[in-house]
């Protein structure tokens, strides 16, 4: 029936249809819902159509995640990150598409949910891992493992009430790593327990997909995804971006300000701004070292002078700053620029960066107020390709000369 | 959902790892695919129409989490072990009370001797009473009690009142021992009819698994269901053979109380145990002069059609509406 080229997950067409509002629940307010619906039935004959009262949670879903990979789901809050996880692992159903999950599915998502806070920590596990599938004999052989791994050791013969939420969330963890899971569905738990924990947990996501695990992770850690993705989906309730991570998160930034309308501050509104070449043409990726300028729009709405512009760039993965640097409207020699009017300014710059993707982040501070008036973030993503770095930030325009001093 | 085999998560070659952690590689796709290649996919569609089989089938391979949270609820009604042993032996007791107190009065308003076998039977019928109740009662509200867990990770939902009537069922054991010693004082009789016990205990279990499946469900998209079924529990104990006999209604009236599926149970338990009577048999008894036909065989399909159908129609309603759980949370 399949085979090995069928990807782990494999998610077609998918829609989640949800009722926004009041649900009757009780019987006492059934009788009259049940009135409503049948003299509404006659109306909806399609699959894919929307009451009054419905909306799509999340429509268009078409990925696939194959085995060893990991796929990285980000958007804004209510975007329908926690819906599509929900439908990966059959908690809820698609209104329409089909998704189809190879093997054994485990989730990590609230992975103390079935603790019991009167029973103690090892009698949770057994708990637990029942829940997540595991067998009897899987829990005993594993036992071991999963009080090292949560360190909760010296308190796995207590109740779990006595627990701090660490410990807790530390133990349902350790559970959830060790179902031996062939798809793992992740959401936001890697920001459980102390930087060691975090670290040891995002390190067995690591030995999962070398382990051939298939992985779907839905996080706003910028940086955890772009560790342990390989690719990444923004998705605010159909998809927006599909591709590299590093685009994925400045794609994602973007939606978070609507660019069509521009970007509202106090009193100045960046009507657009974009990564240009010499040429004037818009840059999305560049070679290192090439010529580059940040143009940005701005118009006023009240006069303003004593202005500071900032420009930040920042690594999208990690969000590493790779440049944060002013300059004074004294310095620009402007001064009063009057209300109603539209400037344009230009950072020429060199992209001295290593392969990966960036983003410009724009600022007015206003130094008589005390505070900035207007951030766009991002103001322009930009992506550099090269393929002679191994790691870093830094192009330092290294050239490699090799003499023989000596010869035998 | 089966789980899969060990064997597909083989151990990667050290080669392999170590080569994917080459510099020169770092960035490139690990194409590991060849090392998980498990067979069985599940589909999620809009629609999964799964057949009756499949679901038990599912049932049984989440034995393992049914006895788990069986055992959790029965670890912490025993963690206070007075309350613990209260609720097995306790409960019961003041059913049997009750009984004898409704006989006693029975008696003097009638004049009626009182045979110790009567008291036998209340006894005897106490326990699984307090089973049933038990087992509703707290079944109604597993599925809504366990909604975090619900609304978090898959299983199949069936389980939660299952585990249940698992948990109860153990309480029906220590009461039963604690029958096993009380009732050869109260005029039990050791015949081969004792053999029908165990078949009466299925299909009572059957039925409150079934009924708490339904009701469970039920009580998820309507709140009320719950104090609805308390309030009929309080008043099923009076169309329910337990503190009386069928025969004590009269031709008529003892028919019309075997309607009730759980009657044919506790009238089974009764004939088998204080009578010796063959449920293959009908059985009839002389009282005040007429005569009343307290069993017919066909009683035992009729309580079986009950118990089977209701989980199977439970089943099938929480498959069915399982999708909606998380929606309605």
């Amino acid at each position: 029936m399949t085979t090995s080229s069928t990807p782990a997950v494999l998610v077609e067409n998918v829609a989640k249809r949800f009722q926004r509002g009041e649900r009757h629940d009780s019987l006492r307010d059934l009788i009259p819902a049940l009135l409503r619906r049948a003299g509404r039935r006659g109306e909806t004959n399609g699959v894919a159509t929307l009451d009054r009262d419905e909306f799509w949670a999340v429509r268009d879903l078409n990925f696939q995640v194959d085995f060893g990979r990991a796929l990285g789901i980000i958007g804004p809050n209510g975007a329908g990150k926690s819906t599509t996880l929900k439908l990966l692992t059959g908690i809820l159903r698609p209104t329409q598409g089909e998704i189809r999950m190879r093997g054994r599915v485990a989730s990590l998502i609230e992975v103390s949910a079935g603790f019991h806070p009167d029973l103690t920590g090892r009698e949770n596990v057994y708990l637990q891992g029942a829940v997540m599938g595991m067998s009897r004999r899987e829990v005993d052989s594993q036992l071991d493992s999963i009080v090292a791994f949560s360190e909760v050791e010296d308190f796995i013969d207590t109740p779990v009430k006595r627990y701090s939420s660490g410990m807790n969330a530390r133990l349902g963890f350790s559970i959830a790593v060790h179902v031996n899971p062939d798809v793992l569905v992740i959401d936001e738990v890697l920001s459980v327990g102390d930087m060691s924990f975090q670290k040891k947990c995002v390190e067995r996501m690591l030995a999962f997909k070398r382990e051939g695990v298939a992985i779907v992770f839905v996080s706003h850690n910028m940086q955890a995804i772009g560790e342990l993705c390989d690719e990444a989906i923004v998705i605010k309730g159909n998809p927006r971006f599909q591709g590299a991570v590093g685009e994925a998160v400045t794609s994602y930034l973007r939606l978070s300000g609507d660019d069509s309308a521009g970007v509202q501050g106090d009193g100045i509104t960046v009507t657009g701004s974009q990564l240009v070449d010499p040429s004037g043409q818009i840059v999305e990726a560049a070679a290192p070292r090439q010529a580059l300028s940040l143009q940005a729009d701005m118009h006023f709405s009240v006069p303003l002078s004593d202005l500071t512009f900032c420009l930040v760039v920042r690594r999208a993965t990690d969000y590493l700053t790779v440049y944060d640097g002013n300059i004074t409207s004294q310095e620009l020699g402007l001064g009063v620029i009057e209300a109603g009017s539209t400037v344009r300014i230009r950072f020429d710059h060199t992209a001295h960066l290593t392969r990966g993707q960036y983003l410009y982040t724009l600022g007015v501070y206003d130094q008589r107020e005390g505070r900035h008036r207007i951030w766009v973030v991002p103001a322009a993503g930009l992506r550099i390709d090269e393929y002679r770095t191994y790691g870093g930030v830094a192009d330092l325009d290294v050239e490699t000369r090799v003499e023989t001093l000596a010869r035998v | 959902m089966t789980p899969a085999e060990p064997s597909l998560a083989a151990p990667l070659p050290v080669g392999r790892a170590s080569q994917s952690s080459a510099p020169t590689l770092r960035t490139a796709p690990q194409s590991a695919a060849a090392v998980r290649d498990p067979q069985e996919v599940r589909v999620i569609g809009p629609q999964e129409r799964t057949s009756l089989f499949a679901l038990i089938h599912e049932l049984v391979t989440h034995r393992e989490l049914i006895h788990q949270l069986a055992a959790r609820d029965i670890r912490i009604r025993y963690k206070q072990a007075m309350m613990g042993f209260a609720w097995s032996i306790l409960m019961p007791l003041l059913i049997v009370g009750a009984g004898t107190l409704v006989r006693v009065v029975v008696v003097a308003m009638t004049g009626v001797a009182l045979d110790r076998t009567e008291i036998g039977a209340v006894v005897l019928k106490s326990f699984p009473w307090a089973f049933f109740a038990g087992a509703i009662g707290f079944g109604v509200g597993s599925i809504t009690a366990n909604l975090p867990l619900v609304t978090k990770i898959y299983f199949p939902r069936s389980v939660l009142p299952i585990a249940v009537v698992v948990s109860n069922l153990f309480d029906l054991a220590v009461g039963f021992v604690t029958i096993l010693l009380v009732l050869p004082f109260l005029g039990a009789k050791l015949s081969f009819a004792l053999l029908w016990v165990p078949l009466m205990v299925v299909l009572l279990v059957v039925l409150a698994a079934g009924l708490c499946t339904v009701l469970a469900c039920a009580n998820l998209f309507f709140r009320d269901v719950k104090y609805i079924t308390q309030v009929l529990l309080t008043f099923g104990i009076f169309f329910t053979p337990v503190l009386f006999n069928n025969v004590q209604f009269g031709p008529r009236g003892a028919k019309l109380l075997m309607l009730n599926p759980l009657a044919p149970v506790f009238e089974g338990l009764r004939l088998s145990v204080m009578q010796g009577h063959n449920l293959l048999a009908t059985h009839s008894q002389l009282m005040r002069g007429v005569t009343v036909v307290d069993w017919q065989p066909w009683y035992l399909l009729y309580a079986a059609v009950w118990a089977f159908g209701s989980l199977a129609l439970g089943l099938l309603l929480i498959q069915r509406t399982q999708d909606l759980f998380a929606e309605y949370a």
